[in-house]
């Protein structure tokens, strides 16, 4: 299969583009419609790539983020490890479904994620944030299937490069 | 391993022990979370993390001063002629105004030594500017370029050109985090400029709007009055604009008017800010007291956060610096305390 060939190289490439795309400074109206860059990149390598992407490294990556955005320490972890648990526990229906049924199904599961973060929010006590909580994961299944092309074609090229 | 009947056994194994890691690692996470909350160990782990990701700032901001160098480079001539005579009309202005703030330091001096009260606090002021990282948008938090390297250090005061930003809350070695006053978690001891009237705003998560929950119904508030510090709990210094007053609710069966204040600062469109560092040492006492003030939230701690500021009084009257000046200080507290909410009674002698 392809996927043998896959390097962990390209992989934390891609995840540094993420994490460069998160913490990019933006308008705050642009800011407002941020998708969450690195659940997105994660989802297509935990979809693509056989076990390349285990929970312990969604956790370690979660802590990062935490590290980086200055946000509650274990705030990303939890969430993108229950991310990648959701993914490659359906993975194998998840990666046969014709696009537009990924990209609904990517929905709920950043949706979910949101309900998680407003529960550890209201956990903490703050007020509840405005109606534009709810719109990344909008922004965010709308780019997956460009997200998606994009991420295959650079993984196809990096495979050719890794053959020559 | 997908199908047929050998391979089955396996499958449900293998899923079984990725639930068993799942509650695991999201056990870790909500444990970490809960520490990081509370301050328990966790803090201190976390500022030594990020020595190992500050990199990531450097290599961030990078590209934003390499294009801005470029501008400069090719800024031309005129314009920049226009910006310096520019600049140089606001510095007469602003040296004209400075003029008679000379003779009013030197009467206020004068004064002081007259009723014997402490020389007032001088400070230093410190540029930096903001880093153009985008941090998690619920922690309400920024990022300036001055670290411990600048000595920078946890809990002075931030302002910008206008008003009151918030406070060190963590220090790495070239950058540090501010936590904004429009943060949930943040009190800010402030009082009323016009009537003096001393109480505490609070965030309510909105970079536009702050919350002054303790004022009580029979004060003399007003739409468009300017919210100063009080410079209570020695953290931030007094007198520096803070907000201006945008409501007034005197709603009926209120205990307390809603009072809502616009923050003068530029939370969320900022570029250049100020660090303020009083010269000589703060009470750890009143540091002590603000800690607490600006982790209580809520409705609830309106009594709780006018308590810690009555307590630091008699510790700063020990302090030799500062005698009837404390005294003084302590009194006025307790009188607007005493006609506002008449919940610290018990405080009282």
């Amino acid at each position: 299969m392809i996927s043998r060939r896959d390097r962990p190289g390209i992989i934390v490439v891609t995840l540094v583009a993420a994490t460069i795309l998160t913490l990019l400074y933006l308008p705050p109206w642009l800011d407002a419609l941020r998708p969450y860059w690195v659940a997105l990149v994660l989802i297509y390598w935990a979809l693509e790539t056989q076990d390349m992407i285990s929970l312990g490294w969604a956790f370690i990556i979660g802590l990062l983020l935490d590290l980086l955005t200055g946000s509650l320490l274990g705030l990303h972890a939890l969430s993108l490890v229950i991310i990648i648990y959701l993914v490659t526990h359906f993975r194998s229906r998840l990666r046969f479904f014709p696009p537009w049924q990924q990209a609904l199904s990517l929905f709920a599961l950043l949706l979910n994620d949101r309900i998680i973060l407003l529960w550890i929010i209201s956990l903490r006590g703050d007020p509840l944030p405005s109606l534009s909580f709810w719109l990344p994961p909008i922004v965010g299944t709308v780019l997956w299937p460009w997200l998606f092309l994009l991420l295959d074609r650079v993984r196809i090229s990096s495979h050719h490069r890794g053959a020559s | 391993m997908i199908s047929g009947n050998p391979g089955a056994g396996t499958k449900f194994f293998g899923s079984a022990a990725q639930t068993a890691r799942l509650m695991l690692y999201g056990l870790l996470a909500v444990v970490l979370m809960a520490m990081d909350q509370r301050g328990h160990y966790v803090p201190r782990i976390r500022s030594m993390a990020e020595y190992l990701v500050e990199p990531v700032y450097h290599a961030m901001e990078w590209p934003v001063r390499a294009t801005r160098n470029l501008f400069g480079q090719f800024q031309s001539r005129r314009s920049l002629r226009h910006e310096n005579e520019d600049l140089r009309e606001r510095l007469l202005a602003q040296q004209g105004a400075l003029q008679r703030l000379d003779t009013v330091l030197e009467e206020n001096r004068r004064l002081r030594a007259l009723i014997e009260g402490a020389e007032g606090q001088t400070f230093e002021f410190q540029f930096a500017e903001l880093v153009r990282v985008d941090l998690d948008p619920f922690s309400h938090k920024v990022m300036v370029d001055r670290g411990a390297e600048d000595g920078v250090e946890i809990g002075q005061a931030v302002i910008d050109g206008s008003g009151v930003m918030g406070q060190v809350e963590d220090v790495h070695p070239h950058f540090s985090e501010i936590r904004l006053i429009s943060d949930p978690n943040h009190a800010l001891p402030v009082q009323i400029n016009r009537t003096g009237l001393r109480t505490v705003a609070f965030g309510t998560g909105e970079t536009g709007v702050l919350l002054l929950p303790s004022v009580p119904r029979q004060a003399d508030v007003r739409e468009g009055d300017l919210v100063v510090t009080s410079g209570l709990g020695n953290r931030f210094p007094g007198g520096y604009p803070v907000a201006v007053v945008s409501s007034v609710d005197r709603g009926e069966g209120l205990t307390f008017v809603k009072v809502e204040a616009t923050p003068l600062a530029a939370l969320d469109r900022g570029r250049e800010v100020l660090l303020i560092r009083s010269s000589d040492e703060p009470l750890p006492d009143g540091e002590m007291a603000d800690e607490q003030a600006a982790e209580d939230g809520g409705e609830t701690t309106a009594a709780q956060t006018d308590a810690p500021a009555a307590e630091q009084a008699p510790a700063a009257e020990d302090n030799a610096d500062s005698g009837p000046e404390a005294a003084t200080e302590d009194a006025s507290t307790e009188s607007t305390e005493d006609a506002g909410s008449g919940a610290t009674a018990g405080d009282e002698p």
